[in-house]
Order: structure tokens, then C-alpha cells, then sequence
């Protein structure tokens, strides 16, 4: 009983410091004026000074995108030393979270980064794994960094003129997408101030074949474009209409442009055109927003649509927009909003993809917190619209792409560890047929050097201990929004779950926990090992009773954390601190605090006395898994005399088989030794029994068959005798 | 109209054109003995071919909403419209089919809004007298035309007549902005305008380079008090505008008057209807002849003439006046001018879309008169034996035809005046009709209008692109169509579905009096520019420091740039006695963002819109604080947009 009480007060003060404010996490969620999105005088809500040393006065919000001037007063003149700019006024970049790390950048007139400062952030891992001081640290990195150097996380290489910047490890997700806003920010803001030459890209050559595709075709071909925002895209309830449903094109193609406005307009359009400048129509075919709104009333800018290309965007003053008066391809939908709008840069080149971005402003359903969200569809002029076709593009890699890339060979290792385990456990019963009760390492082998494989290898190594917290984001994203990239971005995590799913449903859950769990076989380990040094007279199991009330305890942790989610999901992801493992694999027992040090110490103690107690009790991912283990598709074998021989449940160390000799593969771990008895001729009593009676009888011992019993001895006909196999 | 004849005979008609039209009256007229052409109106009930008038006009409204002529919030008008203003003196911007009206540009008359007539600026294109102050503040416009290239509208420029003072305005499209105004010389009763539609020689000028001017009234030569008591000495002058330079190019002496003005495609011809051949000075005068004429002149002849020098000039007036009389135009091989009769006192000639005709409306006869430019062209090179052999149809259509529209499908739409209908009639059928083809039906069809119309113009009609969509008929009277505002009415403009083969009334527009003429086109032939552009004003106030108060002696030039909600200056000081000139500069650059500048008990007001720049003068004759504001809501703190003029004693 001491040590459940051990147990609730671990328990006890875990919550208790988990709701606690956590002197860490200082940018952890926090509460930021509204006014900082929105307001001119963006430097009166946040501190600029901070970022950008030695400037006392700054201009209000300016530029497209947005950046502030910072100036020094020296002898009353007031001189220009660089820029400040708000990282979301940039991009919206999502870091681990999903949110966007919200940063206070400077720069100065030269383009050498100068400050940078996190404003807000989401990201769970610096709340209790990490201290935010390693972001801080991450950050100091970009100080004197020329903002247009090629800047990349991991190794410089100075033969690619690339410079590399330290990750934090086990949170390199979030200094990738850290190192994407600083870069992205950094340029557009140089670009404006003339810091880096604008981009000119080279313009496109038509090709003109004359035709006048219709409707249809243009869709087809991909000259015309739909973006769809539905309404729950951005926080509205779901519903038959759709938020906006827009057409866009590009018109300076003559067969598209002429298609479309037809010849008359398409020639006036032109001739109003310079060089350098380009067409695009929008329509509305549907939904209740509006693309214009009324923000170019007041300040002539366009505020719901604009377009990207690279990194540059490009938005339309009043000036820039005309009335489209009707669309000549037949088949064209109706619309009631429409317009002609004009990009006035050779920045812009329809030879190469674009995206048309509107702008929604979305409402969060939970807190009545209003964002912006870009929503936008890709544009590349057909290679058949272009002479001599489509030009090459390098797209810079998705952050999960580069993470796979960067990181190939250990994926290829992990994912040779798990079919490994999953090919030697499908051939489960030639090992356990191997094995006796005694000299149980034809199996154990394999078990044990999974174990050490995950332990040292997933574990420690690579850090991919899967996470309630993962199980938390999928019911979310299966909910609300889902990303592949999210899941992605972190490779080993992914196929970890394919992994898990794949075998829950095959063989259930025991596979992964009993096998592969890291933490588990951390456990368990511990507990053989314990055994091995001599330990083993203090070793003990709980009485069944016990164990059948505290069993229950993890699904109530997980459904606890589920329920929680939904309101919080900073505070579940909190309280999933239940889990050691962050401090056991990500961060290390020594690098945490002392309460959650003391926890998990605590645990991976009791383990060497008592098999697997987290697992069996705690575990809500276990728990998680042990639900869908319910409807595995290949159980565990049994024979008839189970109901009443018991043997097994004496040597089951997860103590999932019941008085009544059934498995709970519930709460089975696959450690096979009950499998072991069942081919065991000296430690399966039935078999034991029939073995001693042949003995007696003089018969032969057959060898054991499928179905856990001696093969029988049936008298054959002599004619069929000379056919008969040989036994 | 036979009860009219038993009403006491006028011994003096109100000799006014819109009295004397009047059926009342006109009636009167023709009981007076003086014939009118009655003696026809029975004829016509014989001989024209009759057509089911179109069903009641409350009927067709219910069509209105399906026609979609009342737009929904948001949706564009397929149309623009251009209409003169009449005696207002403006021109205004139309948007059909809707009607509303979208826009005014003041010309020949001050516009308070916009401050013209107030501007240093827009006084310069109005004209001044020595002192400053404008010559005339009267303005009449009746007619419209825009420039052509390739047959149709290009957008650039058009004109508008005032006939009060004989001036031509020159409407710049691209701002909907008066920019030239140009006085003619030698003449009184400027009425009908038109713009060529081509060179005559040079086939590379596809555009439009001329603009042609009509005088009603006949005047002694030069107008200088001689010969004021002998009216045979009386004159009336056909003038050429260039379309560039605004400068008038030539005129063309004549016998009679010139009312209307037409132009033809290939650019070789223009013509005028004559309803005052007699050269009378009263009314009864200019009726007294049966047939009048439809005055063809040979453009390039008469340019060839100015060129080898045989003109004459009048009074202080440079421009080249060259011969246009009968008299001195009797062969055809050398002739400037064709003289082809039309019946007694034609109003209005109208160019079939197809180039091929001129149809002159009678007016005083219920007849059109067709007549075929090829053939007129013939005479001019000797191979006709007489102008009038250029008259290929002359078919009566109603009482008091007026003006003709066109649907580009060979139909022709003529407003009677007197029948208060419009006529559908087809130009072919009624050429067989004359040739003597009895079968002929050329009448397609009669709507009843409301009430008595004049104009009538319809899509695209004047140009090679008629599209036969939309038919604007301008109704003289409005009478009971509108709630009552006492007695002053409303002229009202109502528009005809004209896509079908009968006519439907879609909508009745009122609209301030009085258009006349109008034209209308398709939107896409319009782009006007939303803004200005700062460096098309020399006087600009390009940065907000460069205001401020400059003075030369008395001489005081105050510079100031509005930005919403500001003035550059929030206040600036002069002394009395002090001439003042300030010059405003709109530096914001976001479309519709139009400040005012208004200084109270200077009179002055006027606008400045996104990157324009205007300027006033004026004395500054009255010490004290005087509040100056932006009177064109342009900001939140629109009120607090002020600015201090203070004059020290």
C-alpha cells in the first residue's frame, strides 16, 4: 500500500505543477494586445527597442507587407537605423503547433539582423521540455547575419556558401520553421528598402494559337482557377454555402485573355497595360463573402486578395483594379463579384507558378479570437500557353521533406527495426515451439534486442517515443483540420504510428508495447535486470484484486486528457506530463526540473521491483491502444484445459490472464511466455500429463501440433500405411 | 382632332416651337389657312400602311423587372449614355438601361460643385472677359457626339453644342472633363454638331479629325450693327471644327439656315436640313415654301478650295469662309455643296448605320425622305441630272416626325412629335414602296410614347456597331408621369426594348430639363481614368513643404496640398488689398477621395479630386478670420478638415 500512496502523491504533485504558471514558459501562450496585428503604431504595443538597439522613435506600420522604420535621435536629427517588422504581418508559417511562433525581428540598414524576440509561441516542447532559453539561444545565432545570406539549419557548407545554424535537438521542427520566418521576413523587408534587389523574373513569351477555348477547356487546361473556402475553414458552423468560391485567371495570355474578355476588351486591356504589368480576373460564382470588401475604400488597398510568387507578394492599390464586364467563354459560371486586377511589377512573371491568395479572416470558435488565414490556390500558365513550355522551378523542399531527406539513412534503419519485429513476431510460434520454460531465449533473444534497439536506438537515439499527446492531435485533426504535414514533419513518429496502428488491429497492442515501447521496454528491462543482479526476492506483483481495480486508472487518465483537450489543448498537453517520457528520452533525467526528474526516476524505480507499474496502470497511450486491441484479428492461442489450469497466469508477468485462463489482450504485452508453456511438453500441465501417460504406455511422443496438443496416434490402414507421413 | 377645328381661331399663335407644336395649336395653324400638310394627315390614314400600335403602356411594366433594366445593388449598367443638358448648359453621363444618371460635366455654364467657372483653371476654358470675370454664365446644349474611329466610338473626345452663344465644347473622355471651348464666328443658333467619321482622301486618318457645326439664325455679315434692317442681307454660315486643336478650320456660306448635322462613314460627305431655305424672319416666313432641303456638302472640294485660297474672311475673323451658295454651285463637277429638296421644314438627318442613307424627318410633313448618298456622291461627279434624283424613298410614317434611330437591322425608329408615338419602319421596304411596290409594308410597328418626343436615339445607333438592344425616346412632356413638383416638369426619357420585332416599353427616367440629344453605347468603349495624374498641372503643390504663404508686393501666391484630413497649412495670413492666387493640390492618391476647399464670404468653392491641382484668385477685401473647410466629405474628420485664412487690417 506504501507504494500506491507513493503513487498519488506523484500523481498529486505532477497536476499540481502542471497547472501551476510555469516561470519557463514566459512566451508560452501568451496574451498579446489584439491591437498588435492590427494597429499602425505597432511599436506602442510591443517593445521595438528591444530588437532594434539604440532606436528611441518608430514609424508607424508601413510597406506591403508591413514593416515599421526605427529611427535614433542624435542632436535632434533623427536618423534611420534600421527596421523592425512582426514576423505574422509576413508569414504565417506554422511551427510545431501548428500556430506560428510570433517574432519581433530588427534589422538594420545594412540588412544584418539585429534583434530578434518571441513574442508568443505554441509549442508544447518549450513549455515542458525544453527551456524557451534554447529558442532564445537558437535566435542569438542570426545576430549579424546578413539577411541575404543562405542561411540553413544543420552543417555550413562553405563550398554551397550555405551557413549553418545550430538546431535544438528534439525540436527541430520548430527551428526549421523558425529559420523559414526569419529568412522570409527578413528579405521581404529588404526587398522594400532596397536593401536586396527586388526579383526580376524573366517575363513570359505566349505562344498565340488563336483558339478561343471555352469555359470548360480553360478549367481544364488549368487557365482558370477555383479557390473554395468553406465556412468551417474558418470558424463558422458548417453549412450548405460555401464562405467564397472564386474563379481567377491570368489575362495578358492572349488565347486565355481573349477567351475570356473576348477580342474587343481584351485589346483595350492591353493597351492600357505596360510593360511589366499583368491581368488577372476574378469572379465570384458563390458564397457569402465578399473578395473586395470595403478596406480599399478607405485606404486603397485591397485588403481580402492578393497574389504570390516566391517570395513576393503582391497587392492592388484601387488604382489597380478595373470592372470586368462579362466573361465571353461559354460556360462560364454566373457571378456576382468580380474585377480585373493588375500586378505593376516584372517582379511578377507568368512563366513561372503563382498563388492567388485571399485573405479570410477567421474566427475562433472556442474563444471568439479573430486571425487571419490565408487561403490560396496555385496558378501556372499551361507549357502549351508558354513558348517553349513551362521553365525549370526549383521548389525549395517542404520543412517535412527536408527533415526526411536530411535524416534518410536512420529513417531506413527504423523502419527495417519495425518490419524486423514484425516479421519475427508473425513467425511467433517456430520461436516459441524453440523454447521451454526453462531456456526461454529462442524468443527472448529477439524481445530483448528489440528492447535494447529501442531503448538506446528510438529511444534515446532518435527520440521517437510516441506520445499520448499525438493521440490527442489526431483526434483533433481528424476533427477540425487535418494535416498531412503536421504528421509528418517528424518521420520516425510517423511510421512509429503506421507501425502501431497496423499491428493494434493484426495482433494488438502488445506488439509495439511490449516490444518497442521504448519507455516500456525501458521498464521491463529494468526488472529483468533487477532479477538478474539478485534483486529478485524483492520483487513482487500487486494481488490480483489490486490489480484489477488499478488497471482501470489509465484509461481514466486518457479519457481525462481527452476530455481536457477539447478545452485546452496547451493544458492537456500539459497534463500529459503523466507520461515520463519526455524527461526519460527527450530531455534527459537530468535536465528537467526536480519534480518531473523525481517522477520519472520514481517510476523507472519501482520498475525494478515490480514489472512495468506506468504500463499497466498509468499508461493513457496504452490505454488508447489497449481499446482498439479489442477487436485484433489474431489472438493468442488457448486450449480447452485453460479454463481451468492456471500455470500460464502464475508466470504472466502483465498479469492479463484471468482465474478463468483467459487472455486480456487488453492488457497482453506479447512477451510470449505463455506461448512458451503452451508448446512446452514439460510446463503446459495438460501436455505434461499426456506426455507422462505415453511415457508410461510406452507410446511415441508425437510432436506438438497446431493447437497445442501432442499429435495424436491413429492406427492407419495397412494399405494406406506405406502412404502415411512419417511422424 | 376634327373637334379642334371648331375652336376659335388664334389670330396670333404663341409663336414659341414648343407651343406651336402642340397639336392644339397646330390645329389652329391649319385653320388659320396656312398649310400645313393637314390635307396628308389624311392621306396617311389612307395610304400609310397601318401597324397595330403597341399594347398600353402600364402593360409592359410589369416587363421591367424582367428585363433587368432596375439593376440589383452592385450590377453595372451595360450602357453609357451620353446627354446634352439643354438650358442647364451641361453634359451629363447616363447609365442605361437603368437611366440613372451618374455623373454631370459642367461646360458652358459655373457649376457650383466642382467650383468651374470659380477656378482659375476652369475660367481659362470658359473665357473671360478683361477683368476676370466670366463672358457668359448662359449656356444651351442640345446635341452630343463622340469621336469615331473605324466606324464606331473610340473614347477620346466629345462635343456638345450651346446654341445660345454658338460655342462648341470639347468633352475629354478619358476625365469626363470639359478641356476646350471654342466660340464660332460669323454665326448665331450653333445647333446641330457631328463629328466626321473618316477622311475624305487620306484613308489612313480612320478617325475622327472634323467636327461640324449648324446655324439656325441668319445674321448680316460681319454682325457689327450694318445692314441690322435688311434681312435678305441676313446669312447663315456651316462651320468645320478641328477636332485636335478645337480651332475652327473653315465655313461654308449658304443659302438658308443649317439646323441638324449629319456626317457620312466614308468621311466624303456632311449635310444639314434646311427648314428655313425662304431665308425667312418670322415663322409664317419660313413656312412658306412647300419643299425645303437637306444641304449636302463635298468635303474635300471645300478643303481644296480653302486651300488654293478662294475664301473670303468677315470682320476680325481669320477663318477661311468659302462660297456655299447656290448660285455659285450650279455645276455639279465643281460644286461644294449639293442642295436635295425635302418636304416643307425637315428636322433632323440621321446616317442609316449601314452608311448607305440620310433620312430627313418632315416634321411639318408626315414624311421621311430617304436619300441615298451613292447617288448624291454620282451628282458631284455630273453623273446625276438633278440632287433630287438622290431621294429614293419618301414614305409618310406620322404626324411630326422628328428624329431617326437605327437597329442596325435595316429598321429605321422615327419619333412624331404630333402623334406622340414612335414608328418602327424599314428603310428597304420603304424604298420598294416608293419605287411603287404597293405590297410593301415598311411600317413595322407604333409604340404610344409620354408624352410629344423629340430625341430618340438607340444603342450604338450612329455608329457601324448598331446592336438594335435599347431605344431612348426623349419626351418633351412628362405631364402626369411622375409625382407632381409643380409646374416645372421633368422631361421624361423613357426607354424601349427594341430587340423584338414590336417595340416595348420598358421605363420611364426623368431627368432635370432639358435634354435633347443623346447617344449610347456599349460600356466597354469608355475607360476613364479613376485618378489625375500630378504632372499634367504645371501649378501642382507636389510635396506638402513646398506650402506656404509667397508674397511679391501685393501679389500673394498661397500654396496648399490636402492630404485627409488635413490641409498643408493649418492656417495662413494676408494683409487687405492683398491679390490673392492659391493653388490647391489633392496629393491623396486613393480613388474617390475628392476634397473641397470652400473660403466663406470670398464666394469661393471648388473641388480637387486624387492628384489634381486647381487655383483661385481673388482680392482679399474683407479683414478677419474666415474658416476655410473641405466641403467634399472625404474622412472621418472631414468637419475638423480646416484651415485658417486670416487678413490682417
Amino acid at each position: 500500500m506504501k507504494f500506491l500512496a507513493a503513487f498519488r502523491n506523484t500523481l498529486l504533485s505532477l497536476v499540481l505543477l502542471a497547472t501551476a504558471p510555469l516561470a519557463l514558459g514566459d512566451a508560452y501562450e501568451a496574451k498579446l494586445p489584439d491591437e498588435i496585428n492590427t494597429a499602425p503604431e505597432l511599436c506602442k504595443y510591443v517593445s521595438c527597442g528591444d530588437v532594434l538597439p539604440g532606436a528611441t522613435v518608430f514609424s508607424e506600420r508601413k510597406g506591403q507587407p508591413r514593416y515599421v522604420e526605427g529611427y535614433a535621435e542624435e542632436n535632434g536629427q533623427r536618423k534611420l537605423i534600421g527596421y523592425v517588422m512582426l514576423s505574422t504581418d509576413i508569414t504565417d508559417t506554422p511551427a510545431y503547433s501548428g500556430k506560428p511562433v510570433i517574432t519581433l525581428i530588427g534589422m538594420d540598414t545594412g540588412g544584418r539582423f539585429v534583434g530578434v524576440k518571441i513574442l508568443k509561441h505554441s509549442e508544447p516542447i518549450l513549455l515542458l521540455g525544453i527551456p524557451e532559453s534554447a529558442l532564445i539561444r537558437f535566435n542569438q545565432q542570426y545576430i549579424g547575419q546578413f539577411v541575404g545570406n543562405n542561411i540553413e539549419i544543420g552543417q555550413s557548407r562553405p563550398e554551397e556558401s550555405i551557413i549553418g545554424l545550430d538546431a535544438i535537438s528534439g525540436a527541430t521542427v520548430t527551428v526549421i520553421a523558425q529559420n523559414q520566418v526569419m529568412m522570409t521576413s527578413g528579405t521581404a523587408v529588404a526587398r522594400q528598402v532596397g536593401i536586396l534587389k527586388p526579383t526580376i523574373r524573366e517575363q513570359a513569351k505566349f505562344v498565340e494559337t488563336g483558339t478561343k477555348p471555352d469555359w470548360a477547356t480553360l478549367v481544364k487546361d488549368g487557365s482558370v482557377k477555383r479557390l473554395v473556402v468553406k465556412p468551417e475553414q474558418v470558424g463558422l458552423p458548417r453549412g450548405d454555402t460555401l464562405f467564397i468560391d472564386l474563379w481567377f485567371g491570368y489575362l495578358n495570355q492572349p488565347d486565355v485573355g481573349r477567351a475570356i474578355l473576348g477580342d474587343a476588351a481584351y485589346r483595350n486591356l492591353m493597351s492600357r497595360l505596360h510593360e511589366g504589368e499583368h491581368a488577372l480576373f476574378v469572379i465570384r460564382s458563390g458564397g457569402v463573402e465578399s473578395f473586395k470588401g470595403s478596406g480599399f475604400v478607405r485606404g486603397g488597398i485591397y485588403d481580402r486578395v492578393q497574389v504570390r510568387q516566391g517570395g513576393d507578394s503582391f497587392t492592388f492599390r484601387d488604382l489597380d483594379s478595373s470592372n470586368l464586364y462579362g466573361i465571353e467563354a461559354a460556360g462560364a459560371p454566373a457571378f456576382n463579384e468580380s474585377a480585373i486586377f493588375i500586378v505593376r511589377s516584372k517582379a511578377f512573371s507568368a512563366a513561372y507558378p503563382w498563388k492567388f491568395v485571399f485573405l479570410g479572416n477567421r474566427v475562433d470558435r472556442a474563444t471568439g479570437a479573430r486571425s487571419f488565414t490565408n487561403f490560396d490556390t496555385e496558378y501556372w500558365l499551361s507549357a502549351a500557353y508558354l513558348q517553349g513550355g513551362r521553365p525549370k522551378v526549383v521548389k525549395p523542399d517542404a520543412p517535412w521533406v527536408k527533415v526526411w531527406k536530411a535524416r534518410a539513412v536512420e529513417i531506413g534503419l527504423f523502419a527495417a527495426l519495425l518490419v524486423a519485429v514484425a516479421v519475427v513476431y508473425a513467425f511467433r510460434d517456430a520461436l516459441t515451439r524453440r523454447a521451454t520454460r526453462k531456456n526461454k531465449w529462442p524468443v527472448n533473444a529477439f524481445k530483448y534486442s528489440a528492447w535494447v534497439v529501442s531503448i538506446g536506438f528510438v529511444g534515446f537515439g532518435l527520440m521517437a517515443q510516441p506520445s499520448i499527446t499525438q493521440v490527442l492531435t489526431w483526434f483533433h485533426a481528424m476533427l477540425f483540420h487535418w494535416t498531412w504535414e503536421l504528421f509528418l514533419t517528424d518521420p520516425f513518429i510517423f511510421l512509429f504510428w503506421i507501425f502501431i496502428i497496423v499491428t493494434t488491429f493484426v495482433w494488438g497492442r502488445g506488439l509495439f508495447c511490449g516490444w518497442l515501447c521504448p519507455f516500456g521496454s525501458l521498464s521491463e528491462l529494468l526488472y529483468k535486470v533487477g532479477a538478474a543482479v539478485g534483486l529478485k526476492r524483492f520483487q513482487f506483483q500487486l494481488p490480483r484484486k489490486w490489480h484489477d481495480r488499478l488497471k482501470w486508472v489509465k484509461y481514466g487518465v486518457f479519457f481525462g486528457l481527452l476530455a481536457v483537450s477539447f478545452f485546452s489543448m496547451g493544458l492537456a498537453e500539459k497534463l500529459a506530463e503523466v507520461e515520463p517520457f519526455k524527461t526519460t528520452f527527450l530531455v534527459g533525467l537530468f535536465n528537467r526540473s526536480w519534480p518531473y526528474t523525481l517522477f520519472a526516476a520514481g517510476l523507472l524505480g519501482l520498475s525494478i521491483f515490480t514489472e512495468r507499474p506506468f504500463c499497466k496502470y498509468l499508461c493513457p497511450l496504452g490505454a488508447s491502444l489497449a481499446m482498439p486491441s479489442t477487436f485484433r484479428w489474431f489472438g493468442l492461442k488457448r486450449k480447452q484445459e485453460c479454463n481451468s489450469c492456471k500455470a500460464c497466469a502464475v508466470v504472466c508477468g502483465s498479469q492479463a490472464i484471468d482465474e478463468n485462463g483467459r487472455i486480456d489482450h487488453r492488457e497482453c504485452l506479447h512477451c510470449l511466455d505463455c506461448m512458451v508453456l503452451y508448446a512446452d511438453s514439460h510446463a503446459c500441465p495438460p501436455l505434461s500429463q499426456e506426455r507422462k501417460r505415453r511415457t508410461k504406455a510406452g507410446l511415441p511422443l508425437t510432436p506438438i501440433g497446431a493447437n497445442g496438443y501432442f499429435i495424436p496416434i491413429k492406427p492407419v490402414p495397412a494399405r494406406a500405411e506405406a502412404l502415411a507421413p512419417k511422424n | 382632332m376634327s373637334q379642334d377645328h371648331s375652336k376659335p381661331l388664334d389670330a396670333q399663335p404663341d409663336p414659341s416651337r414648343r407651343k406651336f407644336l402642340n397639336t392644339a395649336a397646330f390645329a389652329g395653324l391649319a385653320g388659320a389657312g396656312l398649310s400645313v400638310g393637314l390635307s396628308a394627315c389624311k392621306q396617311e390614314e389612307a395610304a400609310a400602311p397601318a401597324a397595330a400600335p403597341a399594347p398600353a403602356p402600364a402593360a409592359p411594366a410589369a416587363q421591367a423587372v424582367s428585363n433587368g433594366t432596375h439593376l440589383k445593388p452592385g450590377e453595372l449598367d451595360t450602357y453609357y449614355g451620353l446627354w446634352s443638358g439643354g438650358h442647364t448648359g451641361d453634359f451629363r453621363v447616363l447609365g442605361l438601361p437603368s437611366g440613372r444618371e451618374i455623373h454631370r460635366v459642367p461646360c458652358f455654364v459655373p457649376d457650383a460643385l466642382t467650383g468651374w467657372g470659380i477656378t482659375n483653371e476652369s475660367k481659362k476654358i470658359m473665357g473671360t472677359k478683361p477683368d476676370g470675370s466670366l463672358r457668359y454664365t448662359v449656356g444651351d446644349s442640345h446635341h452630343t457626339h463622340a469621336s469615331y474611329k473605324d466606324g464606331n466610338y473610340d473614347g477620346r473626345y466629345a462635343w456638345i453644342n450651346d446654341k445660345i452663344n454658338s460655342r462648341i465644347a470639347r468633352i475629354r473622355l478619358d476625365y469626363l472633363i470639359c478641356d476646350k471651348i471654342t466660340e464660332l464666328p460669323n454665326v448665331q443658333g450653333f445647333h446641330g454638331i457631328f463629328p466626321d467619321k473618316r477622311d475624305p482622301v487620306d484613308p489612313a486618318i480612320n478617325y475622327t479629325t472634323r467636327v461640324f457645326c449648324g446655324s439656325e439664325f441668319q445674321i448680316p455679315l460681319p454682325n457689327a450693327g450694318k445692314d441690322i434692317d435688311d434681312p435678305s442681307k441676313y446669312r447663315s454660315m456651316f462651320t468645320c471644327v478641328d477636332a485636335e486643336t478645337m480651332d475652327v478650320r473653315w465655313q461654308v456660306l449658304i443659302d438658308g439656315n443649317c439646323d441638324l448635322a449629319a456626317s457620312s462613314f466614308d468621311g466624303k460627305l456632311a449635310a444639314t436640313n434646311q427648314y428655313n431655305t425662304e431665308s425667312g424672319v418670322t415663322y409664317p416666313d419660313m413656312m412658306s415654301a412647300e419643299r425645303d432641303a437637306c444641304l449636302f456638302f463635298n468635303i474635300a472640294r471645300i478643303e481644296q478650295a480653302v486651300k488654293d485660297g478662294k475664301f473670303k474672311t468677315y470682320g476680325d475673323s481669320k477663318v477661311p469662309v468659302v462660297d456655299g451658295t447656290r448660285e455659285a454651285n450650279k455645276d455639279p463637277k465643281t460644286a461644294l455643296i449639293a442642295v436635295v429638296s425635302v418636304p416643307k421644314n425637315p428636322h433632323g438627318v440621321n446616317a442609316s448605320p449601314d452608311g448607305k442613307y440620310f433620312i430627313c424627318s418632315g416634321k411639318l410633313s408626315p414624311t421621311a425622305t430617304v436619300i441615298d448618298l451613292s447617288k448624291v456622291l454620282e451628282w458631284f461627279e455630273g453623273n446625276l441630272e438633278s440632287p433630287d434624283k438622290a431621294i429614293v424613298a419618301e414614305v409618310e410614317i406620322g404626324l411630326g416626325p422628328l428624329h431617326t434611330a437605327f437597329d442596325g437591322r435595316g429598321n429605321a425608329y422615327t419619333t412624331l412629335f404630333l402623334d406622340s408615338q414612335v414608328v418602327k419602319w424599314n428603310v428597304e421596304k420603304a424604298i420598294k414602296f416608293q419605287a411603287g411596290d404597293n405590297t410593301a409594308q415598311y411600317v413595322v410597328d407604333r409604340l404610344d410614347v409620354q408624352y410629344q418626343p423629340g430625341h430618340i436615339n438607340a444603342s450604338q445607333s450612329e455608329t457601324m456597331a448598331a446592336d438594335g438592344k435599347w431605344l431612348a425616346v426623349g419626351c418633351k412632356f412628362s405631364k402626369d408621369r411622375y409625382l407632381p413638383v409643380g409646374p416645372l416638369h421633368p422631361e421624361n426619357e423613357q426607354l424601349v426594348d427594341i430587340s423584338g420585332d414590336k417595340m416595348v416599353l420598358i421605363a420611364d427616367h426623368p431627368v432635370r430639363p432639358e435634354p435633347h440629344d443623346f447617344i449610347i453605347f456599349k460600356r466597354e468603349l469608355l475607360n476613364p481614368k479613376p485618378i489625375y495624374t500630378l504632372e499634367d498641372f504645371p501649378l501642382a503643390v507636389k510635396d506638402p513643404k513646398d506650402s506656404g504663404v509667397f508674397r511679391d508686393g501685393k501679389k500673394v501666391t498661397v500654396k496648399l496640398s490636402s492630404q485627409a484630413p488635413a490641409f498643408s497649412l493649418p492656417e495662413f495670413r494676408l494683409k487687405v488689398g492683398d491679390e490673392v492666387t492659391l493653388i490647391l493640390t489633392n496629393l491623396d492618391k486613393v480613388e474617390d477621395l475628392t476634397h473641397g476647399f470652400a473660403i466663406p464670404k470670398y464666394n469661393v468653392n471648388f473641388i480637387v479630386n486624387p492628384q489634381e491641382t486647381a487655383s483661385v484668385s481673388f482680392k482679399a477685401d474683407k479683414p478677419g478670420v474666415f474658416w476655410c473647410y473641405c466641403t467634399h466629405f472625404c474622412h472621418a474628420l472631414h468637419l475638423e478638415m480646416r484651415s485658417r485664412m486670416i487678413v490682417e487690417a
